[in-house]
């Protein structure tokens, strides 16, 4: 294995020691001369058609300078892809569910804008809402858009094989139903932005956006405006998790109101309406069957899945496709077949969030794994090694797997768990479970961009100068890839200068997402590394008259092997290719693949997903339930994970047990409730996260697969973190106390409950 | 509009004579008036801890604190707890330990855990668990948090 001296190192945040002195500026610590607070009006009505906006008496308020309605914006819709366009910045027709714009205000406080919005009087007539995907589908259902029938945004098919002979050939087949729920991203920073507009309508907007390059596209498209007009800068921001990837409506009305009082104008989410009006992870329901062989060898699976979409699409029909591409890839398995309905409700609306459909597939198919096991009588890891994914294999979906550490991890948590021991003598109430997941390593091409660009530039001092479209939204990737430039251009990663993420400054990223920027901004990063390292050595041959590959970098210098007295320092070079040669040394490094999709590549259900890597993982929970209340108490998680290679171990844990705490909220408590389209719990007293006190002990295991196409050898973590994790704890509690929780979150109650119902069965 | 309140108070060691509105919030005060937003909002309901602030050795949610109600008082910030480029031991443990995520959380957590290592300098686990189940972090898992609490424990004896 290489030896290197920066990557694979234990090094903290770069950015964490101006947060932990509280001077890293966040969006809504930014105040401009001048600056309005904007606010927006929201439905209160989870369905309805608008007849007349009046504003008269909100526009005579003192302090009031501007308010918009949908007469204000060019009413052109839009969505992540032009072929999902469904949303409006300002629907000029109908409201589709609770916290829907329908007018903003701009005034010199927020109180005044607030009260401005109690002014603003909407004559709205209420339609029938639907609120069930399942009833949203039949004949004769309200339409949340009116052109789209039994209100199925998209429908997926795919079978690969025959799975009706896999099922003839099978000993064993097993059906049942799992349900998942919304989940909330719940980033502790609400979403926030501060828009300009110059008198020649050059905007410029201060948002925490995941993917500002593409935000700045989309917020053109929106306001029928050109892109070039248009400078996003993204400062610190505080999480993510998905929530902040689309052009969010109140970016686009911050634009239209800055533009119509020609003062900047902010606006900020409050917890509410970061629970209302932002997104969330889909609720699901997975009919699943499998036919297996009695030796574990499953022969067909077959996946039937209602995804609730809510008002509008956002990411919604690609993380259908997802949800497919992750059941179907995980495992080999000769025969599959996928249908999956994405069905709009008058609810607030699914979107990416960590794992990307992953979560609700890796549920339904690890606990029916589990299921299949004990039918079998077979080791649940037993089980999962005997179908293990292998490396440099094309599943029967037509997917390539380059490095693959799916075995590893299986071993490793076996061992780490002390699975066999827990397992052969069980305590009462306790018991282990384990769950695995594929994920993308490195984003996807499917929608035809994977887009990276990085630019690493040498000053004449010598200072190297790093500008990457690449965000850091608090996962480390700022120090990831500066280790990855230190190390071609031995130096220390905190020595390297630092852009992102600007939309002017930078080469354009597709952004922070799909566990995309280690392989994809890393391997722009490496390009741009090793072009530079090229031009100095270039530089360097020719003023040390030495053969270049005579010649080693090491501290800043650049040394003819042999002759230690024999340097450049990398100052001289600068100062020499920037004097007298005339020659700026600057290098470009640009990522969009993989190379060659398969022509089996189907867009709409993405059979053949062209990623450039695949990431695995497999969790093994220990869990203890309390038969007084139903209680579960996470013990302990072991997570091993084939991350590639860990560039740095300490971030790459850090992941892993974050990802974990959501996995274990998403598996007992964590529900965005509704009644009748209204969020219940839009808050963190109702609405319950894991605090300090319900985290247990995590121990990461990084197992490094060393893909072959990945930069140094690393594939993307963050998202596959928090996937395997539910399932391994819902399989867990069965082993404890033999109560199957087939719908999340498994509540105390739930837990309770089939406790009772096993007591009735048995007595 | 309801007359101004004058109040006199000390952040982070500096006297400060103010007017303010009888229903401004301490974390307005902080964040708006004086400047100081390393003290975040991320709910404004008493219910997250970015917050966190102390006042008079206590830790308090600012967001559910009047400006009038600390009249008087002592009141440390983030901006408070390193002087210059020295970071006090507790924010350099959280350096450290890789505690430090998207950074939101990161100013209430240290706050609380200073009040903490004010009122009990060697914690048990269970009294670091409860003084910090009121600050909320999405990205850590509290794992590496925990260890930068412990770190700063040994580094502070």
């Amino acid at each position: 294995m290489e030896n290197y001296s920066i990557v694979g190192k234990r090094i903290p945040h770069r950015d964490s020691v101006e947060k932990v002195k509280g001077s890293a500026v966040f969006t809504s610590d930014i105040k401009l001369n001048g600056m309005l607070y904007g606010k927006i009006l929201r439905s209160t009505l989870p369905h309805a058609e608008i007849r007349s906006i009046d504003t008269s008496k909100a526009a005579k308020l003192k302090g009031v300078k501007a308010i918009i309605t949908s007469q204000d914006t060019p009413l052109v819709k839009y969505s992540i892809s032009p072929t999902w366009a469904d949303q409006m910045v300002l629907d000029d027709q109908k409201i589709r569910y609770i916290g829907d714009e329908i007018a903003a205000v701009a005034a010199v406080t927020e109180e005044i804008a607030e009260e401005a919005l109690d002014l603003i009087e909407v004559d709205l007539v209420e339609l029938p809402g639907v609120y069930d995907p399942l009833e949203a589908m039949k004949e004769g259902a309200p339409l949340v858009h009116d052109a789209v029938r039994h209100n199925i945004s998209k429908k997926l098919t795919m079978e690969c094989g025959s799975v009706e002979e896999g099922f003839a050939e099978a000993d064993l087949i097993l059906e049942d139903t799992f349900k998942t729920q919304a989940q909330s991203h719940s980033s502790i920073e609400t979403h926030c932005c501060i828009a300009t507009c110059s008198p020649t309508d050059d905007v410029t907007l201060w948002a925490n956006s995941q993917s500002p390059h593409p935000l700045r596209q989309r917020l053109a498209g929106a306001l029928n405006i050109d892109a070039a007009k248009v400078h996003i800068i993204t400062p610190y921001i505080g999480g993510g998790f998905g929530s902040k990837i689309d052009l969010d409506p109140s970016q686009a009305i911050s634009v239209i109101l800055a533009k119509k009082t020609g003062k900047p104008v902010k606006i900020e989410h409050s917890r509410k309406e970061q629970f209302m009006a932002t997104r969330m992870r889909h609720p699901t329901i997975t009919e699943l069957k499998f036919g297996v062989k009695r030796d574990g060898t499953i022969v067909a699976k077959q996946a039937k899945v209602v995804m609730d979409n809510g008002a509008y699409n956002s990411h919604g029909p690609a993380v259908l496709a997802y949800n497919n591409v992750m059941f179907s890839t995980l495992y080999r398995v000769a025969n599959i077949k996928y249908e999956g309905c994405l069905v709009y409700t008058n609810k607030n609306w699914g979107g990416a969030c960590r794992g990307y459909g992953d979560p609700q597939a890796s549920f339904a198919q690890e606990v029916m794994l589990d299921m299949i096991a004990e039918k079998l009588d077979m080791d649940p890891i037993e089980l999962r090694l005997k179908n293990a994914n292998i490396p440099n294999e094309v599943t029967a979906n037509a997917v390539k797997i380059t490095s693959c550490g799916l075995k590893e991890c299986l071993t490793e948590v076996k061992e780490r768990s002390q699975w066999e021991e827990k397992r052969i003598n069980p305590k009462k109430y306790r018991g282990l479970g384990v769950a695995a997941m594929i994920y993308t390593g490195g984003g996807s091409i499917g929608s035809g961009f994977n887009y990276s660009g990085a630019t690493l530039q040498m000053n004449a001092d010598g200072t190297l100068h790093l500008l990457m479209g690449a965000v850091d939204i608090g996962q480390g990737s700022n120090m990831i890839l500066t280790q990855m430039a230190a190390e071609i251009m031995a130096v220390e990663p905190q020595s390297i200068r630092l852009t992102t993420a600007d939309t002017d400054a930078t080469f354009p990223c597709m952004g922070t997402f799909g566990s995309r920027v280690t392989f994809c901004a890393g391997s722009a990063v490496t390009q741009a590394a090793k072009g530079l390292k090229q031009q100095l050595l270039e530089n360097a041959a020719e003023m040390l008259e030495a053969n270049i590959d005579d010649l080693e970098l090491k501290q800043k210098k650049i040394f003819v092997k042999g002759s230690p007295q024999k340097s450049l320092s990398y100052a001289e070079i600068g100062a020499a290719s920037f004097y007298r040669r005339k020659k700026p040394l600057v290098a470009h490094g640009y990522y969009n693949g993989p190379e060659g999709i398969s022509p089996e590549f189907d867009p709409q259900n993405y059979r053949g997903y062209p990623a450039p890597s695949m990431a695995f993982a497999v969790q093994v929970a220990e869990v203890q339930v309390d038969p007084t209340t139903g209680k579960a108490e996470i013990l302990s998680l072991t997570a091993a994970h084939d991350l590639g290679r860990a560039i740095n171990p300490l971030l790459a844990e850090g992941q892993i047990e974050g990802g974990a705490a959501q996995g274990i909220g998403w598996a007992l408590m964590e529900d965005v409730q509704f009644e009748n389209g209204k969020i219940v719990n839009p808050n963190f007293h109702d609405y319950k996260m894991l605090t300090i006190k319900d985290m247990p002990k995590i121990s990461p295991i990084l197992i490094e697969s060393i893909d072959p196409n990945g930069p140094f050898g690393a594939k993307g973590l963050g998202e596959p973190a928090m996937v395997p994790t539910a399932p391994a704890i819902i399989n867990a509690i069965y082993d404890a106390v033999g109560v199957r929780i087939k719908d999340l979150p498994a509540t105390s109650e739930k837990i309770y409950k089939g406790l009772k119902e096993k007591e009735l069965k048995t007595s | 509009m309801q007359s101004k309140h004058r109040i006199q108070i000390t952040v982070n060691e500096e006297e400060h004579d103010l007017l303010v509105h009888p229903n401004r919030t301490l974390l307005d005060l902080l964040r708006y008036d004086l400047g100081l937003t390393g003290t975040k909002e991320g709910c404004d309901e008493g219910d997250c801890g970015a917050c966190t602030v102390i006042v008079n050795g206590k830790v308090v949610t600012s967001c559910l604190v009047l400006a009038v109600e600390v009249d008087g008082a002592a009141i440390t910030t983030i901006e408070g707890m390193h002087s210059g480029d020295e970071l006090h031991p507790i924010q350099q443990a959280f350096v450290d330990s890789g505690a430090v995520q998207c950074g939101f959380c990161t100013p209430g957590m240290i706050l609380t855990t200073k009040a903490l290592l004010d009122d009990i300098p060697d914690p048990s686990e269970d009294e670091i668990k409860h003084y910090l189940e009121g600050n909320l972090c999405r990205c850590t898992g509290y794992t590496k948090i925990l260890d930068a609490v412990n770190i700063a424990i040994k580094q502070m004896k």
